[in-house]
């Protein structure tokens, strides 16, 4: 079973989040802040991240960082998954290793686990 | 409305009228600047041409020329400021446009993924009624949010058009306090903050709008958990002092960067801080926060430390019972 971690400070998120993944036959680890985040990261082995930007402790931005220096986690596939949509964190985002980006609100449930499919099937024909 | 908008070309020379809509006086407005160049340099054209023809001395017009190039030069210092201003304030419309739809999206996409999961839920059986008012419940906070956002949003306009109708009372601002450190008691365990309080126990009652005061504390205290670091404290204590009640809330969370602490009173302006990206904030709280203070006859104040931590406190004018 494909494991994926939610880093995301919104806990009716996670919940949603949650059910649906669940649903899906994936399963789901959840942080509610940046640090606890890039911890089970490195803990849980996850096959993907969903990762949002405005964080407590540590935000998404220095996530994505410590992520992509670390060799046990800068192979798993980040989606950012925010509500900011500015040029600039768009570009810092995808320049800093992130798969893909996904502002919140444009997508529904249904449309984030089929970007994540598609991450998973992309992966498996390598 | 639309005559309103509609530019006429008649426009153009009615400066009064584009300078408004630029929001400077009309003697930093830079249609008004550029009209005076004009004048300056025929006048002086003029001025030259005379003085030369009946004194036929070089070093006159050399020096007729110099003074006219000084005062152009400042004239063009003026303008350039005064366009910065301009463009200043549509940056910072810009920068309001940003913020407020991103707190708005964030309880909208919240409500969304939670209609989501109700539409495709399989409600008819028990078990998932639990689940059914978790997800209503969801839905409620956070339409609170958005309507206590729209709320915000209307009482910044309120204060900018001069609005606003205070409902003095007379009240304890100790239990307001309290009440408000209970309601903010789950987002502090939350973000690992603990709430310490000393309110000095013979405090007067504050004569005030109640409602608006209990805003200005929630704006406060939101903030200092808001950029407290995990296990930090926050304190809030309340006392006499001469003939103004002090309320005060010290926390050490990320502090204020010394060249945006001119700035933390404005309306929309978050600070550059390590924390920017930690919190989402919509940068209006403080500025109704001052502005209610103000109204109500007291002061509002704060001191900070980059990454050490900030202290706000506001006072309030102390009304005898009559």
């Amino acid at each position: 079973m494909k494991k994926i971690l939610f880093i995301e400070d919104e806990e009716s998120l996670q919940k949603t989040m949650r059910d649906s993944l669940e649903r899906s036959g994936y399963s789901m680890v959840s942080a509610m802040d940046g640090e606890n985040g890039i911890l089970l990261a490195k803990n849980e082995n996850p096959d993907l991240i969903l990762l949002d930007l405005i964080l407590p402790k540590k935000d998404g931005f220095e996530v994505l960082k410590a992520l992509k220096s670390d060799s046990r986690t800068d192979g798993i596939p980040v989606i950012v998954l925010t509500n900011l949509e500015g040029s600039g964190d768009i570009e810092k985002v995808l320049s800093l290793g992130a798969r893909t980006y996904l502002v919140k609100s444009n997508y529904s449930l249904d449309d984030v686990l089929s970007k994540i499919k598609n991450i998973f099937e992309s992966k498996e024909m390598r | 409305m639309a005559e309103e908008t509609k530019s006429n070309w008649q426009d153009i020379f009615n400066l009064k009228k584009v300078c408004s809509r630029y929001r400077v006086d009309i003697w930093q407005c830079p249609q008004v600047l550029f009209l005076v160049m004009g004048f300056i340099i025929i006048g002086a054209i003029l001025v030259t041409y005379e003085l030369t023809k009946t004194y036929q001395e070089p070093e006159i017009a050399a020096l007729i020329v110099l003074a006219v190039s000084a005062i152009l030069f400042v004239i063009g210092q003026i303008i350039v400021t005064s366009f910065e201003r301009i463009a200043e304030s549509s940056l910072a419309k810009s920068e309001f446009v940003s913020i407020m739809s991103h707190q708005l999206r964030s309880p909208m996409s919240s409500i969304k993924w939670q209609l989501n999961m109700l539409i495709s839920e399989d409600l008819k059986s028990n078990s998932a009624t639990e689940k059914l008012f978790g997800f209503l419940e969801g839905i409620y906070d956070q339409n609170e949010k958005m309507i206590r956002c729209v709320s915000d949003l209307l009482e910044v306009n309120r204060i900018e058009d001069k609005d606003i109708a205070l409902k003095p009372e007379f009240f304890s601002i100790s239990a307001l306090t309290e009440k408000v450190i209970d309601e903010y008691k789950k987002d502090a365990a939350m973000a690992n903050v603990n709430i310490s309080s000393f309110f000095q126990p013979d405090v007067p009652l504050s004569y005030a709008d109640q409602d608006r005061i209990k805003k200005v504390i929630e704006h406060l205290l939101d903030n200092a958990i808001r950029y407290s670091l995990s296990g930090g404290e926050v304190n809030i204590s309340i006392e006499k002092r001469s003939n103004n009640i002090i309320w005060k809330i010290t926390d050490q969370g990320a502090g204020i960067p010394k060249e945006d602490k001119k700035r933390v009173f404005e309306k929309f302006f978050r600070s550059q801080n390590a924390a920017r990206y930690k919190s989402s904030g919509s940068g209006i709280g403080l500025f109704i926060a001052k502005s209610i203070i103000k109204l109500s006859g007291g002061a509002i104040n704060f001191a900070s430390d980059e990454n050490k931590g900030s202290t706000f406190w506001f006072s309030l004018p102390i009304k005898k019972i009559q």
